[in-house]
């Protein structure tokens, strides 16, 4: 008698576990296609400018994604539910890096020409020259005449780049230049910018 | 002697150079480009305030292209 009372109390329980769970089924669909809608939203933006967080965010929608295809509705609702905040919070962040990006981008596209213009001055009339200055032999001068070239069209591609969208590589690029343009203007004899100077 | 601008655009890439007691531009030229008859770039660079590339003042704060 008390076995059969058992079994009846395990079937019960089971009972209600699955129904438990089924209930949860279409909440948990609703909470997915929420999710899915926000994350797709934000990820092209987001993978240009943070990528490392949209990989978190990713990794989170797949987990509900499995859950839900094995039926753990529950679990499935439960990771998706947050997931549109958290899509929300990825977008901000892209933003916000697209803004320092474009703030750091405009100030070098305003200085950066200014450094190159003069290293090309400074290359012609040293081209010139029937002698070096001190501290310049001929090794170094042709350095920096093949440096001037590179940086000249580093630049040009870091421009395109920034016409292009990609602006996270047109930093980068400018970087380069701004970087390169301070070791030739040592080279030189020249005073770098302070805004080109190592921090 | 060379000399750093202070202040103002941090991305100014003229390059200075104050004259010293002796020095003419012949004299400079010959520091910056290593050839003395160069000296005329430095003139036509700063006929804002050189008339007569003979006559350059200790202190004079010259641009060097």
């Amino acid at each position: 008698m008390k076995k059969g009372f058992a079994l009846i109390a395990v079937v019960l329980v089971g009972l209600m576990l699955v129904a438990g769970c089924s209930r949860d089924k279409e909440p948990a669909e609703a909470a997915l296609k929420a999710a899915e809608a926000a994350v797709s939203a934000a990820k092209a933006e987001a993978a240009k400018y943070v990528p490392d967080q949209v990989k978190g965010v990713e990794d989170a929608l797949k987990a509900a994604k499995d859950a839900f295809e094995k039926k753990e509705y529950t679990q499935a609702l439960n990771a998706a539910k947050d997931l549109p905040a958290k899509a929300k919070e990825l977008a901000s962040a892209a933003a916000a890096k697209k803004a320092e990006l474009t703030k750091s981008w405009e100030e070098m596209a305003g200085g950066l020409p200014k450094m190159v213009e003069a290293i090309k001055s400074r290359v012609d009339i040293l081209s010139k020259s029937k002698k070096l200055p001190a501290n310049l032999d001929k090794a170094k001068f042709e350095g920096a005449k093949s440096g001037l070239a590179e940086i000249t069209q580093t630049w040009t591609d870091a421009g395109n780049a920034f016409k292009g969208g990609n602006i996270a590589d047109a930093v980068a690029k400018a970087n380069a230049v701004k970087a390169k343009a301070a070791e030739i203007m040592t080279t030189l004899g020249m005073q770098a910018p302070a805004a080109a100077k190592p921090s | 002697m060379a000399e750093e601008k202070a202040g103002g655009d941090a991305w100014d890439s003229t390059q200075w150079h104050v004259v010293q007691k002796g020095e003419s531009l012949w004299k400079i030229s010959e520091q910056y480009y290593g050839d003395g008859s160069l000296y005329k770039k430095i003139f036509e660079a700063n006929q804002d305030i050189l008339s007569d590339p003979n006559l350059i003042k200790v202190g004079q704060k010259l641009r060097i292209p």
